[in-house]
């Protein structure tokens, strides 16, 4: 008796839109006649079951619950249409520079519709011994601000003891009142808070950095190297300068400017084997722009074999499209409730292998609130989304998988520095140049008071106390990935198609793609799925 | 001009010199900032075009072309001057089209405003993408004060302009079109927009704009897509484009349409698709444009309308088929605010009633209530109170008028009443439990021709019934003259002889609601009459007490009364009739008697008519639904033709409150003298008197910026208007800030220095001893400190000179309790409201002191001999409210001062009370425009709001939709008002009385006032067109405009309804009454309850959408991105200092957003959410929102416990 291998079972059952649980894949591929039982399993399945269990298996193997007629479901047999026909290429964006133009070479396009069938579907069977999945930063359950002033202190004073620790050692620094009552003409440093940045009359910058003692101004010759830097800066992040104090120590000359940055020397850590992660985001399920379509092709190709390797699935973010986001959003609502677009969500989500470990953080269309750090999802919302078990998490979060360590983070801010930053050093065609200014921050969302808003915590959460092996964000529905010191920025399209405000402010979003990383060697493969 | 208006302008004009002589007596050696009053005597429109654009020969064209059109198609005829070169001397194209536009809107606003030289920047020419010129004009800020209108129509002259010069059309690009967009949408966002245009509608505009429209950047925010455009200059909104695309283009499409229908040159066939809202279909719209062919788009508009007919129920029925009804409109709606309720949904049964007449209060932009409506709405409209309208306009103010019908109210007794007796209104309030309509609603036809709405079907009221009644060939005039018959409310018996006698409609009074009555409730009501039985001598009908029959009495809005087991009517004779019963008298046996009468007789009702006997059509018949509306069915079995009662209704909502308040600048100012943060954030100048920053500093000095000026007799320098050496006047004295070289000023009035090539300055930065200057003050005029309680000054002066004013003119300002507004006059602020016939006894005068005033008889040219006789109002004679006359009082007691203790003159007015204030002369001035017009006292009313002439309010430029403006005393406007007070920036000559009017011309004021209707009848044809829904300028009613440039310009406006008083209802509107938003929104949501027209559901949502969640949100945002500040000293911080104390004093530093001010919505929110059922995506909205609220402001980790954990 031939055995019907795991992965002509699961063919099979992918072919008639079922997923599976390994253990049922197994008791199936182990029984005399594995072909009769798994016809035998389908006919037996109830209504509306999406994922053959063990239970199924087992009420099928004894017979007892042949009943029902054959289900209907072998209709629907679904392509992979984004199966790779040609391989995936592999890319390795050039490290030195950063630059890296997804859209030309690493994108797969649809590949034709036919495909092989059997041979396609993968053998998803994997150990989960060798899977890791660690979280840390998640503070879930554990905001503890009450918005009084006193959170506000604290949480910047964080701010510039930590980022702060990773600039001390690099300047002899000072505090700002031991500077002002300093010689004049002496060689000073200062490590603070970027307050205030403003051009004088006669065209040279004044940046005023902040301490827990103080402000002091600094200024910078328009005619000296580092005003190029000048540009880059963002209120609130921190920063080492170092100077030469004018004559009445009123302010200090600067010499040279440091960023708590990602050390170039940052080696990533990889994983011990060939595992693959799929970093999505921006899935907007409710909308009338979801692109279902593509989700679907996306989630079955998850099933071939192209996507095997892919055991880790990253969601930044904008799950559902949420409510009351913009005016009169229930005009263009594909599910008005909310509640039912977390439903319709975990129905997608169903969609893609049960094996999966998925990782999510809310986005600011999500039910929770906009402030950030934003807290994983509420226990109502994670009844809801049970599909797979997925773990819900705070945004911003680190996960770890497998020694590779992900830094996730919706994106928000990312409107602000494009917006503040000349067009060169951040634009939406170049999100993950925006992402490299994040990373030489070391902070996901510098500047206070204007774009992002902040919910104030004992600790910044927001604060990148730790380099990232990659850092995966969302939100502005445009692709773009690149390394920055040997970080992998990532941020992901969406699944939405081009809204009419989007049309009206000329954005046209990358939907329907997933990047995916080798967990082994950080490449990326773009797949493309609209 | 008749010689009695010839008398009455010379009297205005030889009292007004007279004031002129004492205030230049006065100024001739003051200490004031010119020697002279300030405010100059226009003497036409014409001339003040010409000086304010400074091209010469407008005047005189101006003049010519005045007697023979208006002012819109002047305007276009002096573009075709400016286009032929014949007015004007320009070079180029652009410049032609500039002059042209620029000389429109000065024309269009009388030449009062700064529009036309501030609002439009340049006109250019650029270039299309096919190498074509196209014309561009730059619009900035200031054309706001323009008004939609003129705006618009500056766009189509512009346009026209383009045509005529032969330049081709703008093809505006795609990314301009989305810019538009974009841009009105920021625009709206940062500045606000009255209407805001949705982006479809935007891109439908810009798309076929044939001239682009740009401007100045006017805001720091910039669009984020569609930047860096070639031919947009700018990556910031343009305010001024903005206004006129929105406010002018988007809103006033209906007007401009008007004047492009008469211009073979330009052709804006998009103006329908637009002003129907049809943006959609813009492809194929296009499509019959380019073909050009007239053919097919009749044909297309043909189709369109079939198409709306088969929107319709029934597709075979052809419009006849269906009882006239307007359409449904919402914008009103739209932006509902907390504690303003609404008091009819759209053409909602139940809701105000459309009655078609002008009442002497009335026209101009009102709406007549009955004040007994205005009671039972719990007092929330008040006498001034604007309202948001369905149509014919956008807004009105409410007028009292109790000649219409009042509301009917279920009592909680049962009773169903009528209620036209403002007593009785309150006496019974507390009792109502529905609403169940609202009663009439007065609108004059002019209202419809102003807003070129077409006309709505009127309700059957006793105008026309008369006209249909002498028509039958009743003579009407025998009747009228008979004192036993009373027309208007006649018997019940007489109404049945009339409609019976003459084949007319049955009288109104007793002609019931049968349209808003279903077909089947109407056959189930008959049904039950036929069961009913006649008691109490024949006085009351007795029927069954079912749901249906209640239900369907109280919607035909029948009095009656609801008792447990049965409903009794009264004079149910015509009622039963209508229903088609036959009455009969039988003789009884005595035995089985009910409902006899004293004859012993019987009454017995005979149905005439079984539901079958119903035609088809009388079965079908129904504007949205089949068989909603009755009246066919009523026609068919009545023995009378029986007219719809109330066929159109109009949905309304409370707008702005009415107001009648001192004008206070926030703190108050007495004198425009300068003390900087001496005087503390009071700005109390004998505080800053005794003021010393250090112990070292002498009190009282303050170093403060004003304007350097030199004597030139003996070449000192000092900051006052007289040298104080030699007392000779002071002349700025202006000094290049780079090389402080002495400049005087050019005849411009430009100070450059010619070897710097920068501007000159006067402005210095001076200690002035305010000690000093105050007690020199106070001794000036002969004051004590005690006179006053506080005299508070400015922290700093904006004026370009910085020239302050006496210190004297505040103390007595103080000591009257009277305060100065930026230009050194005081003000008081009242609503608009229109009146053309009032009586002496409403304004609290004499019938003698109106003979003073050259009243001599009354509107029907009997002898004024008694206080309630009408009398014509003049043109410039305006009526105080009870606050107003008591502020002019004090004004005047301080002018009195003045005069004596400053001046050294005699005192002006010495006036005793009130009364002596009738016949004074005032300003009238409204914000946005830069010329007063000279008003005169003729009395007082306790309605909060300033009752003039509907000329009086169109020369200032307003209309009474709720529109405010001020009073001024005259002689403190010629006494203290001066230019070199004004703020030295964009505006800041408006809202300054720069010159005066001291006549009205009627062919000179806002144009909208000449569309109100003089009449004191509308003919029959009239009524009937409205059931047509014709075009109101097809309909003969005799307007204002009608009589401009005759001999009865000034008199004759006529009116149809008289109301008792023109201050009825209550004098506050409920909205000012109650006391925290919280209570007016209680209420605002309690009163949508009880009225039958509203959806209280609808309400509740709209108070939560636009109201609560903005809060929230907003709230929830603000406190999230912060500023702080420091309780000490006030030092604000973008962000929280590291040290946490103030870094400027050491001093506390709090949040400026705590939670407190995030949440105080969100349970009351909530709340009405689950109380008046509001949708799921609400309530889910607020849910997330909570939940927000909860993760930011508690601590997860030691959630706070409610008070159930301590019980």
């Amino acid at each position: 008796m031939p055995l019907e291998g795991p992965a002509r079972i699961v063919s099979e059952l992918t072919s008639r839109g079922y997923n599976a649980e390994r253990e049922a894949v197994t008791k199936i591929a182990s029984a005399d006649d594995s072909r009769a039982v798994l016809e035998r399993v389908i006919e037996s399945l109830p209504e509306g079951a999406l994922v053959v269990t063990t239970d199924h298996v087992d009420a099928a193997l004894d017979g007892s619950q042949l009943t029902g007629p054959s289900s209907d479901r072998s209709g629907d047999s679904t392509d992979a249409a984004a199966q790779s026909a040609a391989s995936p290429s592999t890319t390795d964006p050039s490290v030195s520079t950063g630059e890296s133009s997804p859209n030309s070479t690493h994108e797969v396009g649809p590949s034709p519709v036919e495909t092989e069938g059997s041979s396609s579907v993968a053998d998803r069977s994997v150990d989960p011994d060798l899977r890791s999945l660690e979280i840390s930063n998640d503070m879930t359950g554990a905001s503890t601000g009450t918005g009084e002033y006193s959170d506000f202190v604290s949480v910047f004073r964080d701010r510039l003891d930590r980022l702060g620790s990773k600039l001390r050692s690099r300047v002899n620094h000072r505090p700002a009142t031991a500077i002002e009552s300093m010689p004049g003409g002496e060689e000073v440093a200062m490590v603070g808070l970027v307050n205030d940045v403003r051009s004088t009359a006669s065209g040279h910058w004044l940046v005023e950095l902040e301490d827990a003692t103080g402000t002091f101004p600094w200024l910078v010759m328009k005619d000296r190297e580092y005003v190029d830097l000048v540009d880059e800066l963002l209120c609130d992040e921190v920063l080492a300068m170092e100077g030469t104090l004018a004559d009445d120590s009123g302010i200090a000359f600067v010499d040279s400017m440091h960023f708590p940055d990602v050390p170039r020397t940052h080696e990533p850590s990889t994983a011990d084997r060939p595992v693959q992660a799929a970093l999505i985001s921006d899935v907007h399920v409710g909308s009338q722009e979801f692109m279902a379509d593509a989700w679907n092709r996306f989630a079955d190709w998850l099933h071939t074999e192209a996507g095997e390797r892919v055991e880790y699935l990253l969601l930044a973010g904008d799950m559902v499209e949420g409510v009351g986001v913009y005016p009169d959003q229930d005009e263009e609502l594909d599910i008005v409730d909310i509640y039912e677009q977390y439903e319709a969500f975990n129905e997608h989500l169903k969609r893609v292998p049960g094996d999966l470990e998925i990782v999510m953080i809310p986005g600011n269309h999500d039910a929770v609130r906009l402030a950030e750090p934003q807290p994983g999802f509420d226990e109502e919302l994670r009844e809801i989304m049970s599909a797979h078990d997925p773990r819900i998490v705070s945004n911003p979060s680190m996960v770890t998988i497998e020694g590779v360590s992900v830094l996730m983070y919706h994106g928000v801010s990312l409107d602000e520095v494009i917006a503040e930053l000349p067009e060169e050093k951040a634009s939406y065609d170049e999100p993950h140049r925006a992402m490299y200014q994040l990373l030489k921050k070391r902070h996901v969302a510098p500047q206070f008071g204007g774009h992002t808003r902040l919910a104030p915590e004992e600790q910044d959460y927001l604060a990148i106390d730790e380099v990232p092996d990659i850092f995966h964000t969302g939100h502005v529905h445009k692709l773009g990935f690149g390394k920055y010191h040997n970080v992998l920025a990532i941020n992901s399209g969406c699944w939405q198609a081009q809204t009419d405000f989007q049309k009206s402010v000329n954005i046209d979003p990358d939907a329907g793609y997933a990047p995916i990383v080798d967990l082994d060697t950080l490449d990326v493969t773009v797949q493309k799925f609209s | 001009m008749r010689e009695a208006d010839r008398q009455y302008f010379q009297r205005l004009e030889s009292q007004l010199d007279e004031a002129f002589d004492v205030a230049e007596r006065a100024k001739e050696g003051s200490l004031d900032p010119e020697p002279e009053v300030e405010i100059p005597v226009a003497k036409d429109m014409a001339d003040r075009v010409e000086n304010i654009l400074g091209i010469e020969g407008v005047a005189e064209r101006v003049r010519e072309l005045e007697g023979q059109m208006s002012r819109e198609e002047a305007a276009l005829e002096l573009a075709k001057d400016f286009a032929e070169g014949e007015v004007g001397d320009y070079e180029t194209k652009a410049g032609k089209v500039e002059g042209a536009v620029r000389t429109a809107v000065a024309l269009l606003t009388e030449g009062v405003v700064a529009a036309p030289i501030e609002g439009i920047d340049k006109v250019e020419l650029l270039e299309n993408d096919d190498g074509t010129e196209f014309v561009n004009v730059y619009y900035a800020g200031p054309i706001r004060s323009a008004g939609g209108t003129a705006q618009a129509l500056s766009v189509l002259v512009a346009d026209y302009t383009r045509a005529l010069v032969g330049i081709e059309q703008y093809e505006p690009r795609q990314e301009e079109i989305e810019r538009y967009a974009e841009e009105i949408g920021l625009y709206d966002k940062e500045t606000g927009l009255q209407y805001t245009p949705k982006s479809k509608e935007t891109k439908f505009i810009a798309k076929h704009m044939p001239i682009m429209l740009d401007g100045e950047a006017t805001g720091d925010e910039e669009v984020s897509g569609f930047r860096d455009l070639e031919r947009v200059d700018t990556n910031s909104a343009r305010g001024g484009m903005c206004l006129v695309m929105a406010e002018g283009i988007a809103l006033k499409a209906p007007k401009i349409q008007r004047y492009t229908r008469n211009l073979d040159e330009v052709d804006w066939p998009w103006l329908q698709d637009l002003i129907d809202g049809n943006y959609g279909g813009d492809d194929a719209a296009e499509a019959d444009e380019d073909d050009g062919d007239d053919g097919d788009e009749e044909a297309e508009s043909a189709d369109d309308a079939d198409e709306e007919a088969a929107a319709g129920d029934d597709p075979d029925a052809d419009e006849s088929a269906g009882p006239p009804r307007v359409d449904e409109s919402t914008k009103f709606l739209r932006d509902l605010i907390a504690g303003r309720p609404v008091f009819s949904h759209p053409c909602a049964e139940g809701g105000f009633r459309l009655r078609y007449g002008r009442a002497r209060n009335h026209g101009f932009a009102t709406a007549g209530v009955h004040p007994a409506a205005m009671h039972l709405v719990d007092d929330f409209l008040a006498t001034g109170t604007q309202i948001k309208t369905e149509r014919p306009g956008k807004a009105a103010g409410v007028v009292p008028v109790d000649s219409i019908e009042g509301p009917t109210v279920k009592l909680a007794n049962g009773d169903v009443r009528r209620i036209d007796d403002p007593e009785d209104a309150l006496e019974i309030r507390n009792g109502v439990e529905k609403i169940l309509d609202l009663g009439e609603y007065l609108v004059n036809y002019g209202e419809f021709v102003e807003n070129n709405h077409p006309l709505a079907p009127a309700s059957y009221t006793y105008e026309w019934w008369v006209q249909d009644l002498e028509a039958a060939g009743a003579d009407v005039q025998a009747l009228e003259d008979d004192p036993h018959v009373d027309l208007e409310f006649p018997t019940a018996d007489r109404a049945l002889e009339w409609a019976t006698e003459y084949d007319a409609p049955l009288h109104p009074e007793y002609t019931y609601l049968w349209h808003d009555l279903s077909v089947d409730s109407f056959c189930s009501l008959a049904e039950t009459v036929a069961d009913g039985r006649v008691t109490d001598d024949g006085e009351t009908l007795v029927i069954d007490h079912t749901d249906v029959v209640r239900d369907a009495l109280e919607t035909i809005v029948i009095e009656h009364r609801q008792r447990e087991d049965r409903l009794e009517i009264d004079d149910w004779n015509p009622f039963v009739r209508t229903l088609g019963f036959e009455i009969r008298h039988t003789a009884t046996d005595g035995a089985s008697v009910q409902g006899s009468d004293p004859g012993g007789r019987v009454v017995e009702l005979e149905r005439t008519w079984t539901d079958d006997d119903l035609s088809e059509r009388a079965r079908n018949w129904g504007h949205e639904e089949v068989g909603e509306n009755a009246i066919e069915a009523v026609n068919e079995v009545a023995p009378f033709a029986v007219r719809e009662r109330a066929p159109t209704r109009i949905g309304n909502r409370m707008g702005r409150p009415e107001k009648s308040e001192r004008r206070d600048l926030s703190p108050p100012v007495h004198t425009l003298f300068p003390i900087g943060e001496a005087g503390g954030a009071q700005r109390d100048v004998a505080k800053a008197a005794k003021h010393a920053e250090t112990m070292s500093d002498t009190p009282g000095v303050v170093e403060i910026q004003v304007g350097r000026k030199r004597c030139e007799n003996c070449d000192s320098e000092t900051f006052k208007n007289r040298c104080p050496d030699c007392d000779e006047r002071t002349t700025p004295d202006y000094r290049c800030p780079d090389c402080d070289q002495r400049v005087d000023p050019d005849e411009a009035g430009r100070v450059e220095c010619d070897r710097c090539e920068v501007e000159a300055t006067c402005v210095e930065t001076r200690e002035i001893d305010v000690h000093e200057e105050y007690r020199d003050a106070l001794e000036s005029v002969g004051e004590r400190e005690n006179a006053f309680e506080i005299l508070k000054g400015v922290k700093g002066l904006s004026s370009t000179t910085k020239t302050p004013e006496p210190i004297e003119k505040g103390i007595l300002r103080a000591k009257h309790d009277v305060s100065s507004f930026k230009d050194g006059t005081v003000r008081y602020d009242m609503t608009d409201l229109p009146v053309t016939s009032v009586r002496a006894s409403e304004l609290d005068v004499d019938v003698g002191q109106l003979q003073a005033l050259g009243y001599e008889e009354d509107v029907h040219g009997e002898p004024l001999t008694h206080e309630d006789q009408l009398v014509e109002l003049k043109v410039q004679d305006i009526v105080l409210s009870d606050g107003a006359a008591e502020h002019m009082l004090q004004t005047a007691d301080f002018i009195d001062d003045l005069l004596e203790q400053y001046y050294g003159l005699d005192p002006f007015y010495e006036l005793d009370d009130r009364q002596d204030l009738v016949g004074e002369l005032v300003f009238g001035m409204a914000p946005h425009t830069s010329a007063a017009t000279v008003g005169r006292v003729i009395g007082f009313t306790s309605a909060a709001v300033g009752y003039a002439h509907p000329y009086f309010h169109a020369a200032k430029r307003r209309n009474c939709d709720g529109d405010e403006d001020c009073v001024m005393l005259l002689m403190d406007g010629l006494l203290n008002f001066s230019i070199s007070f004004l703020p030295d920036k964009r505006g800041g000559r408006m809202d300054a009385p720069l010159v005066m009017s001291s006549r009205i011309d009627p062919a000179e004021i806002d144009d909208e006032a000449h569309n109100m209707d003089i009449v004191s009848q509308y003919p029959r044809e009239f009524y009937l067109a409205t059931r047509e829904q014709a075009d109101p300028e097809d309909v003969d009613v005799q307007i204002a405009e009608d009589t401009l440039g005759t001999d009865g310009e000034y008199t004759g406006f006529e009116h149809t309804h008289d109301t008792t008083d023109i201050a009825m209802g209550p004098d506050l509107s409920a909205y000012k009454t109650l006391g925290s938003m919280m209570d007016k929104m209680d209420a605002q949501l309690e009163l949508s309850r009880k009225l039958a027209a509203v959806d209280e559901t609808d309400v509740a949502e709209r108070v939560i959408e636009y109201h609560f969640l903005p809060d929230l949100i907003g709230n929830l945002r603000a406190f999230s991105r912060q500023e702080t500040r420091c309780l000490d000293c006030g030092e604000k911080f973008r962000r929280m200092p590291l040290t946490g104390d103030c870094r400027e004093c050491g001093g506390r530093v709090n949040l400026t957003v705590h939670k407190g001010s995030v949440n105080k919505y969100m349970q009351t929110a909530i709340q009405v959410a689950e109380e008046y059922d509001c949708r799921d995506y609400t309530k889910q909205r607020l849910e997330v929102l909570e939940r927000s609220l909860e993760s930011i402001f508690e601590n997860d980790k030691n959630k706070q416990s409610g008070i159930e954990d301590f019980m």
